[in-house]
């Protein structure tokens, strides 16, 4: 196996592929060994977007007033995936379960910030910002990447899959970021001529989007030429069942999960990949919407791990999910629940130390009327795997220190 | 999320100063020089970086007024537009009638709605009706997941179309009742002992007010307001009458009962059932009363923030990517003394200084449906709306299947490495599909002012066949600007 360190040091033609190399990258990727971090883990990120209802994913059996608060959607203690005493998971997620039950999953409760807002969008900008003030501008990975992983602008350090707009979280000064929908489609369509023209119309283009528009291109004529055999180098070893049907859900997370492995199996260079599964915002009929996508999170999370691990790559890769924001205590009268507060987070790999960490929020003694009260700053996990995980520095990235959770092992 | 949409990256910020310094030192006076008929293309980059602007003469205004307020033209129309005083122009653009969307055969398939509206887009002469109504369901968002079998996503595209050119309190009361609306955020099934806040959150967030300009309160206090809306099936005569039922039924009996009541001029329709509505005293963006879904609107719109927000989003979509907070308040001012008047909205726009001065000469960046239609305009093939679905995917827009209910990006944000690739391919396709083409030098002149930059000119010269140069020209970053 080629590592990111080979990779780093001896530049692209470790690969042996003998790709071309824009001179830009060329330059890049041997300056990058200087000034950057070296190892050869990576960090996947699942984002479930809408807002997942956390008190039915891990659910507080035990505790009579979750069933008063939810008395049509409420999951009963005989049916839940039991973890302790007091929670269990969600009967849909028996692979996470195993997971869990192997050591690979830490369960993060009650993850959160102060004074939690109810927007989608000032949600989904506190946690793409590492910002409840939503001052920054920047992503916190895009941070991470130009200034720690990725200084020099690899183009295949820092990856988007199975979506075809850069997310808020991967966008910052110098992040450059692959987004790529699927490896058969990233190409430049047409013939041999095609592939001549189509980048050099984007060489040097006036006005102000003419850097922008030129890294695009230049993004992609590299990943184009660093995939081209990369469905070659990497066959998946389990059967990954995409469901496009599953409520809500706008692309296929079993397909970016594949599309994952290959990149992480395939690209030395890769450290973040970012996939995003939608269709979680459960104002309406949550008991089945919601299970269909959980269910389909525990499949294709467990295909992937499975894949990783078959692939002798259990030890490089961290997956860590998040979402906007949880959701209310007490449902609403269409089956559902509307936007709430914090919400567990899951961080699942072979590296992960697992088990439950932080509280359960109250049910009873709430926040802003029927809210959960968070008791682990999101930032604390973001630090943790920052520091612990991809063994680079978190304060630059998160301007502050937060209190780090136990979830990584430790050599 | 404050100025988030707003944001530049930094190469973007350093492009933008460039280009103010150079277009306010050299740009407005520049005469450009352009190649005849059937000569090569010349590089016609301005300085610093910077495009030349062509926007002091009469036809570069025309065209980057055709190119914002509509889906493109062809040289014709660009010519008969250039013929026009500026002022003459903008009152013809924002005055026009809409021309209905041809009959869809089955209104029930969102796809076949799509797909005739993309036509629709490509042939209509009413291009700046059509231009709103892609902008409202930009931002009046409802997606089709909630609507299978169901009329309601032509119902609402009907809607904008008639509505999207009239006044925003018209076009609002509309959406609140609209049935696509109505399953999109979840009024449906709100009632006075269970009020969702879905609609009610969104409604002030992004469409109306903005962030900061409610409370969690009034989120609660809005869903009260707001429950008890349900969509009923009305005939011709606006008499109420029973849907078919889908169960018991098969799903084809089902569509064929639903299509036959269609065609006697049934139609569905938002109304407020009173026994589902909570009518208790709520206080609601400070008015205390029992306020029904009419009433809250017409708080919501007593707000000063309506018109700054539509305003905004407005100047992003059709004049700058990143409008100055003293831009946002004039145009906010016209709009709301005209009483949110959306021809005031849109000719205060095209006609400020900031819309014609040579800075705003290709500061947005077309979105897919823009680029696409653009793209049919300009070849005349109004066919190639089948790829357009397809493709509008990979470029990250689907119509009627928004990411979120925020809508699509825009300008930066539609650039992607992914995105960019597919807008290539789809010039790839295009000219493989295309039969016959138009003269290419004659359409860098009329679809790019003949203001290429140096790749460009390069690649459209080297160019061995008309194909060929209609390749440079559509997947050329000139065409993917306005």
């Amino acid at each position: 196996m080629i590592t990111r360190r080979d990779f780093m040091v001896s530049g692209i033609t470790a690969t042996g592929v003998g790709i071309i190399v824009p001179p830009v990258f060329a330059k890049s990727v041997f300056a990058a060994t200087i000034e950057d971090v070296h190892n050869d883990n990576v960090l996947v990120i699942l984002q479930l977007g809408g807002g997942n209802d956390g008190l039915n994913t891990v659910i507080p059996h035990a505790d009579p007033a979750y069933l008063q608060a939810r008395p049509t959607i409420g999951i009963p203690a005989d049916k839940v995936l039991p973890l302790n005493a007091a929670i269990g998971l969600n009967p849909v997620l028996p692979g996470m379960k195993k997971l869990f039950d192997a050591g690979e999953v830490a369960i993060v409760q009650g993850v959160g910030y102060p004074n939690p807002v109810y927007s989608h969008f000032e949600g989904l900008y506190i946690w793409e910002h590492a910002d409840p003030s939503m001052q920054q501008t920047e992503g916190w990975l895009g941070k991470l990447l130009a200034s720690q992983l990725d200084s020099q602008g690899h183009p295949l350090t820092g990856c988007a899959l199975g979506q075809a707009s850069t997310p808020s979280e991967l966008l910052a000064q110098n992040a450059t970021v692959s987004v790529i929908d699927s490896v058969p489609a990233y190409q430049v369509q047409g013939g041999a001529g095609r592939r001549v023209a189509a980048p050099a119309l984007y060489r040097k283009t006036p006005g102000v989007y003419g850097a922008l528009f030129d890294q695009a291109l230049t993004t992609a004529e590299y990943g184009i030429a660093a995939l081209g055999d990369s469905q070659s180098r990497y066959t998946p070893s389990v059967s990954y069942t995409p469901q496009s049907t599953v409520y809500g859900s706008k692309n296929s997370l079993a397909t970016s999960l594949q599309l994952t492995a290959e990149m992480i199996v395939t690209q030395p260079s890769v450290k973040i990949c970012h996939v995003v599964l939608g269709g979680f915002d459960t104002h309406q009929d949550e008991d089945t919407r919601q299970n269909a996508l959980l269910a389909y999170v525990d499949s294709a999370v467990s295909a992937f791990m499975q894949d990783i691990a078959n692939h002798g790559m259990a030890d490089r890769v961290v997956l860590m999910t998040w979402s906007e924001f949880g959701r209310r205590v007490v449902e609403n009268g269409g089956k559902g629940t509307d936007h709430g507060a914090a919400a567990p987070v899951f961080v699942v790999g072979k590296p992960v130390k697992g088990g439950v960490f932080g509280e359960q929020p109250s049910l009873t003694k709430t926040v802003d009327s029927g809210n959960l009260q968070y008791n682990v700053d999101f930032r604390s996990v973001y630090q943790t795997l920052i520091r612990d995980w991809l063994k680079a520095d978190p304060t630059a990235v998160l301007g502050a220190s937060f209190p780090e959770l136990p979830i990584i092992q430790t050599a | 999320m404050g100025n988030a949409n707003l944001k530049l990256s930094r190469r973007q910020v350093l492009g933008v100063a460039a280009g103010g310094v150079v277009g306010a030192v050299g740009f407005r006076y520049l005469t450009l020089q352009l190649p005849g008929a059937g000569q090569p293309v010349a590089s016609a980059a301005g300085a610093g970086g910077a495009w030349a602007s062509p926007l002091s003469t009469r036809a570069g205004l025309a065209a980057h007024l055709l190119r914002r307020a509509t889906f493109g033209y062809t040289a014709a129309e660009l010519d008969s537009a250039a013929s026009m005083s500026y002022p003459d122009l903008v009152d013809l653009v924002v005055n026009q009638q809409a021309q209905p969307l041809p009959q869809v055969a089955d209104a029930t398939n969102y796809q076949a709605v799509v797909r005739a509206w993309y036509e629709h887009m490509a042939t209509t002469t009413a291009q700046f009706p059509e231009r709103m109504t892609l902008f409202w369901h930009g931002l009046l968002t409802s997606d089709y997941r909630k609507a299978a079998r169901l009329p309601f996503v032509l119902q609402q595209n009907e809607l904008y179309r008639a509505t999207g050119r009239s006044d925003f309190r018209t076009l609002v009361n509309a959406v609140t009742l609209d049935p696509l609306m109505i399953r999109y955020l979840d009024l449906e099934e709100s009632t006075a002992s269970a009020p969702n806040e879905n609609y009610s959150r969104e409604l002030m967030e992004l469409f109306t007010l903005g962030v900061g300009n409610y409370t969690e309160t009034d989120v609660r206090e809005g869903a009260r307001a707001f429950s008890g809306i349900r969509t009923v099936l009305v005939d011709a005569n606006g008499q109420r009458i029973q849907p078919p039922k889908l169960q018991g039924s098969t799903p084809a009996a089902y569509v064929q009962a639903l299509q036959q009541l269609i065609s006697q001029g049934a139609t569905f329709k938002g109304v407020l059932a009173r026994a589902q509505h909570d009518d208790g005293v709520k206080t609601f963006l400070g008015h205390t009363g029992n306020i029904d879904p009419a009433q809250a609107l017409d708080i919501v719109l007593s707000q000063p923030a309506c018109a700054t927000h539509i305003a905004r989003l407005a100047l992003v979509q059709f004049c700058t990517p990143a409008p100055s907070t003293s831009l946002i308040d004039s145009v906010a001012t016209q709009f709301r003394n005209s009483n949110y008047d959306i021809k005031t909205l849109m000719r205060a726009i095209f006609t400020n200084q900031a819309f014609t001065s040579p800075d705003a000469y290709r500061s947005l960046v077309r979105g897919p449906a823009e680029y696409m239609v653009a793209t049919m305009r300009a070849l005349g093939s109004p066919s190639l709306a089948a790829m357009c679905v397809p493709s509008g995917a990979a470029m990250d827009q689907i119509l009627y299947d928004m990411p979120t209910v925020a809508g699509w990006p825009s300008n930066q944000g539609w650039v992607s490495s992914g995105a960019w690739l597919a807008r290539l391919n789809f010039a790839a396709g295009v000219v493989v599909a295309q039969r016959g083409f138009p003269d290419p030098v004659d359409a860098v002149h009329t679809q790019l002012d003949g203001v290429v930059g140096p790749d460009t000119a390069a690649v459209f010269n080297a160019s061995q066949s008309d194909g060929d140069r209609w390749y440079a020209l559509l997947a050329s970053p000139e065409f993917q600007l306005k």
